[in-house]
């Protein structure tokens, strides 16, 4: 590839192209690193003939492409030359906050300082996502002075651009946070802009599944969330969840939003309303996770979300009024109709008609250890679940559970044995 | 090598020499693809590298010198290091300094004040961690930070009471400990461990949800529905043996999905079989290996991810 015999000059030529492309498209939103094989591929579908005179850069329909033959050089040159920029400006900055004397001239070089630091972090930061040290040094210039809301959300839209090609990239969504944070320090936070976030990262999750750091993003969001649009998110993402039974973390997001829909209900001033509205959300998710769960054999995703929806559906709403009677306070009539109803998706779950396919065994697993893991948070059930089950069908369950996580049975053991 | 050799050996083996070559071949490679792209985190490389020699006892093939030297210039004038030379300090590269600098025995070239402050000072109000000065709060910070202090012998500059509050209100239903309240289930049991507060983790609970990463084919996964990945070893496995779980696990077959992730001809391990291998996951695999005992690889501490002779000598000293 000869990247060895490229002088400094050729990379610092290379890191300007790469900047003057930046520059001239400021819409660009996707940027990705192809192979120089896929230019003359990309230019045919554009409907454009190539040049041949531009080998390293593809730019056509706000879309920029990077020769990957290019990347570690142009890389090297760009963060050297942020560094650069980046000691220059923090000399100056000591420099002048020593000296008394307002200096015009000293301000004019700071801010054209400033901007050469931003645009070299940015040629970086799109190479190299995750490089703490240039997310640093743009918040370090936008918490200067009294930034204009433009800056940030041209902040936003750089590092969407950037997550187009890197979407589990930490720092970068870290950084977005800390300008959401900076946007409602100094204004409002617009409901709009979490909307928006919110829906940045289910178009991610799309094409990146199960992404931690983008659904944790999304998760992180809900604390900003009023009550009515966390209501709202429950509605709006829920055709999207009902698309992707397998991904855990989209269902976990529900989770968090159920969660804050019960937090506020132990909040001073929530009133019947608030509880009335709260338990038909929480029976609609179990009868719609039951659909699923029906639909979609074996997926383990549901089933976890079905122990969290069952285990508040019972502590939360089926509870006594007043704990004082002595008997247990989750042991009533409510709770009694209700578990009885998942015995029953247990049984008509543990049908096995055909052991060929996988599914129906992972169904019968999940629903097994799905009642275990309910007796286990709250004990009392377990007799119920012996009385309901009989002695066959119980055994069954539980040699369902031995198969594949005998240690499951393991605590079990102890638990009973110590009731005994 | 001929792919004779490579055949020849018995299925289910770590080619520990391999792997060494693999290392030390990557710590010269300064140009390649993924050296210039991860230079950033050049610290944590190191440690990586470095522990996963110490673990297969050929720490002695590096130079001491040459590493701590550079080590050296990653220190910042906050007292906390970055991940190369000229980068900003973070505690993710502060704590690899310090387990690289207690693998060598040179944890005393340190102003250990200096360090300790700097730590010491990302702790809030709540007794939550930011990594650095910009904020993002995240309870892997509140493990590196419990972990820091305890290798310099100074966890009574932080208000430890808060931190682990912080950390048990991280407590998912489901058993696991998230980033932050409310978070996905993933790992902080290590801090809780350091500072003697397992008593606030339902052992039970967590067994049950980290022994539910097993799948079928033996390795571990670090959530549900997803595939299996060698570095989940140690995250999952370090936290079974801590809340004295590891036998509900198959261990067996944990060791043959490992061994199956290595490269038998050029040395390093995968996230999973037949995948490029890099430093992150050969160091997790060994690891892995070194928790479930396996025969010639030195044994690790769960809490610090430091051989277990490293962490003693510290304890024992001063």
């Amino acid at each position: 590839m000869g990247q060895g015999s490229c002088s400094q000059e050729d990379s610092f030529d290379l890191l300007n192209q790469f900047e003057h492309v930046l520059d001239s498209d400021p819409l660009i939103d996707e940027v990705g690193f192809i192979h120089p094989s896929q230019f003359t591929l990309l230019d045919k579908e554009a409907g454009s003939s190539s040049d041949g005179t531009s080998p390293s850069f593809w730019n056509q329909d706000h879309k920029l492409g990077i020769s990957s033959d290019i990347l570690i050089q142009l890389c090297k040159a760009a963060k050297h030359a942020f560094l650069a920029a980046l000691n220059e400006y923090k000399r100056h900055e000591n420099a002048s906050s020593e000296s008394l004397t307002e200096n015009i001239s000293s301000g004019v070089s700071c801010c054209s300082l400033a901007s050469k630091v931003m645009k070299h972090s940015q040629a970086v930061l799109l190479l190299s996502s995750d490089f703490g040290t240039a997310w640093n040094a743009r918040k370090l210039i936008l918490s200067k002075q009294n930034q204009h809301l433009e800056a940030f959300t041209d902040e936003l839209r750089l590092s969407r651009l950037i997550l187009s090609n890197s979407p589990k990239s930490e720092a970068t969504w870290s950084h977005r946070r800390w300008i959401i944070k900076m946007i409602s320090r100094s204004f409002s936070t617009p409901q709009e802009i979490i909307t928006k976030e919110s829906e940045l990262v289910e178009s991610i999750g799309e094409r990146s599944k199960m992404n931690y750091r983008a659904w944790y993003h999304r998760c992180w969001l809900v604390s900003y969330m009023i009550i009515e649009q966390v209501i709202q998110e429950l509605n709006k993402s829920k055709r999207w969840a009902g698309l992707h039974v397998a991904d855990s973390s989209c269902f976990h997001y529900r989770r968090r939003l159920m969660l804050r829909v019960l937090e506020s209900l132990k909040v001073k001033g929530s009133n019947a309303n608030d509880k009335t509205e709260a338990h038909k959300i929480w029976m609609e998710e179990l009868d719609w996770n039951k659909e699923l769960v029906k639909r979609y054999l074996g997926r383990e995703a549901l089933w976890l979300h079905r122990r969290f929806l069952s285990l508040n559906w019972i502590m939360y709403f089926c509870r006594n009024q007043s704990s004082e009677t002595g008997e247990s306070i989750f042991m009533n009539k409510e709770t009694g109709i209700f578990f009885d109803k998942e015995i029953h998706l247990l049984e008509s779950s543990m049908t096995v008609p055909d052991n060929k396919f996988e599914d129906f065994q992972a169904q019968a697993l999940h629903a097994s250890v799905y009642i275990l893991w309910l007796t286990k948070h709250i004990p009392e059930l377990w007799r119920m679940l012996e009385e309901k089950l009989g002695t066959e069908k119980l055994k069954c369950v539980l040699d369902t559970v031995d198969q594949e996580r005998p240690s499951l049975l393991l605590h079990q053991i102890d638990t009973f044995a110590a009731k005994q | 090598m001929s792919s004779t050799s490579s055949s020849s050996l018995q299925m289910g083996e770590l080619v520990a020499d391999k792997h060494v070559r693999y290392i030390l071949m990557a710590e010269k490679k300064k140009e390649s693809f993924e050296s210039v792209l991860m230079d950033h985190l050049r610290m944590n490389g190191a440690y990586w590298g470095l522990t996963t020699l110490a673990l297969l006892d050929k720490l002695g093939s590096v130079s001491v010198d040459e590493v701590v030297s550079w080590l050296m210039t990653c220190q910042h004038e906050s007292g906390g290091f970055a991940g190369n030379t000229g980068h900003d300090p973070h505690l993710l590269y502060t704590l690899s300094a310090l387990q690289i600098l207690a693998l060598f025995d040179k944890l005393d070239i340190l102003d250990v004040g200096k360090v300790s402050s700097y730590v010491a000072c990302l702790q809030n109000e709540d007794g939550s961690f930011s990594g650095d000065m910009w904020g993002e709060v995240d309870t892997r910070f509140s493990y590196i930070s419990i972990c820091c202090l305890s290798i310099l012998k100074c966890l009574d500059k932080i208000n430890v009471k808060k931190a682990v509050d912080y950390i048990v209100s991280c407590k998912n239903r489901d058993g696991g400990f998230g980033c932050t309240p409310g978070a996905e289930s993933h790992a902080g049991q290590s801090a809780l461990a350091i500072t003697g507060s397992l008593h606030h983790v339902d052992k039970d609970l967590l067994g049950w949800w980290l022994c539910e990463r097993q799948v079928k084919s033996g390795g571990l996964n670090g959530r549900p529905e997803k595939l299996p990945d060698v570095c989940y070893s140690w995250w999952v496995l370090s936290s079974l043996i801590m809340i004295d779980r590891v036998h509900w696990i198959d261990k067996a077959k944990f060791v043959k999905f490992i061994l199956n992730c290595q490269d038998l001809e050029n040395g390093g391990i995968s996230d999973r079989p037949n995948d490029a291998v890099d430093i992150y996951h050969t160091y997790f695999g060994v690891a892995g290996l070194s928790l479930l005992e396996y025969r010639g690889v030195q044994a690790i501490d769960p809490a610090y991810a430091l051989p277990v002779d490293v962490i003693n000598r510290i304890i024992l000293n001063r």
